[in-house]
């Protein structure tokens, strides 16, 4: 036990200090082993990462145009069954089943990302 | 009816391009579930698309009323037995599987235990 305490004494491990508080909690989270079974929801960024993708990918849009908050008919020039087409597109991504009369109102990447953030069985 | 845009044709027309928009998205899942391999999805997928493009410029709104109406038949006919849902959603498989536990009723962790003094 004294050799024990006496070895203690003289290791040092180094500390970390973390990081200023504009670091994003989430982004430690992703580090951690959480095991309660509620913390898989998805993150704010890999929902905008996963969204942009799935627009980029779509062969009437033009890839550089495309930022969070882009209106779909509006900025990228699409008709409202191509609107339509990207709703699905987005609910194979993320395994959602999305009623008809909400799908109706995805318009704009500002708002599939709300609705797919807020969705407590996005995939 | 006269070809002014008046607050009655506007709203009217608002609602067949609902209509349409629902229609359309109904007719591309089920388009899903009857072509699974993608490459004949595709394909399936831009005739459904032809068909309701090629209608695109229609301007009367009786005209249209039927061609939805016509368009809503076609669908029901077609519908497949056995949609493909996504399983937590009504109709799917999980869909109220593990259902939240009413509130009020915990179990008592006492192994046993008794109190007989």
């Amino acid at each position: 036990m004294a050799l024990r305490a006496a070895v203690l004494r003289h290791i040092r491990l180094p500390v970390q200090t973390l990081p200023a508080a504009g670091s994003r909690p989430q982004s430690q989270l992703s580090f951690l082993r959480l095991f309660s079974s509620h913390d898989d929801h998805l993150t704010k960024e890999e929902v905008i990462d996963r969204v942009l993708d799935v627009v980029k990918s779509f062969p009437k849009v033009d890839p550089s145009q495309v930022t969070p908050d882009v209106h779909f008919q509006n900025d990228l020039g699409l008709d409202s069954l191509d609107n339509v087409e990207i709703v699905m597109a987005l609910e194979e991504e993320f395994k959602l089943e999305i009623p008809d009369k909400e799908a109706d109102k995805i318009d704009s990447c500002n708002l599939a990302i709300e609705y797919i953030y807020n969705h407590p069985l996005a995939g | 009816m006269s070809g002014a845009t008046t607050a009655a044709y506007l709203a009217r027309r608002a609602a067949q391009k609902e209509r349409v928009r629902i229609l359309y998205r109904r007719a591309l899942k089920d388009t899903l579930n009857w072509a699974v391999h993608r490459h004949l999805f595709y394909q399936d997928a831009s005739d459904l698309r032809e068909k309701f493009e090629a209608n695109k410029h229609v301007e009367d709104l009786d005209t249209i009323d039927k061609m939805i109406v016509a368009g809503e038949a076609t669908y029901n006919k077609w519908r497949h037995p056995d949609p493909y849902i996504v399983p937590w959603a009504p109709g799917g498989s999980k869909f109220t599987r593990n259902p939240v536990p009413p509130s009020g009723i915990e179990i008592v962790y006492d192994y046993g235990r008794e109190e007989n003094d």
